[in-house]
């Protein structure tokens, strides 16, 4: 179900997959799309977007396009484009992305860190506290 | 159906152990342990020792092939390495220099 979200936006590449029974300790990075249902302890950056399935466990911190949390993260997570952390994730660290949605019955531990533009006349009269240099 | 595949533009540095069928396109440095199948399909770059069921290659490993069952060196592969096996062939075509032990 959290594969769907993505899936459509950018298949520019191809999807690698890393199963249910897969277990990775380095680094993975590269182009494509990629979906992480079993266990990564190291470090994911890819050009296109990055699903970590329901039942997956990383220990990683996430650079990619799209991400969408489903299992179970330690490790920040940064993102050029939208951030979903699905109901059924797990994540402990920090997250930077264009978007992000937090869904009902996800468990989250972390900064919340998103780029946008104050409206004009607010961020700086008063202290945003949400806001820090 | 393999549920791991390591995608044509994806890197991989480090240890990767599968109780499934992997199926490398991309790059894969380190160690690749697979319980079951493992297809290194034509353009991938394997830079790692391989134990793991069945092994049909058709890209390039640099490394020892360690396999429970058959080794198929395919048109088009590279191979470096030692290769242990039950069962081996090797195509027309596949480059490969290293010892061959089918445990006779």
């Amino acid at each position: 179900m959290a594969h769907a979200r993505t899936g459509r936006t950018s298949s520019s590449g191809e999807v690698s997959s890393i199963g249910a029974g897969t277990r990775i300790r380095g680094r993975v990075t590269g182009e494509g799309d990629l979906v992480i249902g079993g266990h990564v302890e190291g470090d994911v950056a890819v050009r296109g977007d990055v699903t970590i399935a329901d039942g997956a466990r990383c220990t990683s911190n996430v650079e990619g396009h799209a991400v969408v949390v489903a299992g179970e993260l330690s490790g920040d997570v940064a993102a050029s484009g939208p951030v979903t952390i699905g109901a059924t994730a797990r994540l402990r660290g920090n997250v930077h992305g264009a978007t992000i949605s937090l869904e009902d019955g996800a468990s989250f531990a972390g900064r919340i860190d998103c780029d946008f533009e104050l409206p004009e006349g607010l961020g700086d009269g008063r202290s945003a506290p949400a806001r820090r240099r | 159906m393999a549920s791991t595949v390591i995608g044509a533009g994806i890197t991989i540095e480090g240890e990767v152990t599968a109780d499934e069928d992997v199926v490398v396109q991309g790059t894969i440095r380190g160690k690749l342990s697979a319980r079951d199948a493992v297809t290194v399909e034509s353009g991938a770059v394997v830079e790692a020792d391989v134990t793991s069921g069945p092994v049909s290659c058709a890209g390039a490993i640099t490394g020892n092939i360690t396999s429970t069952d058959r080794v198929d060196l395919q048109s088009g592969a590279k191979v470096v390495g030692n290769v242990k096996a039950t069962r081996i062939t090797i195509a027309d075509g596949a480059q490969f220099k290293g010892n061959v032990d089918m445990d006779v």
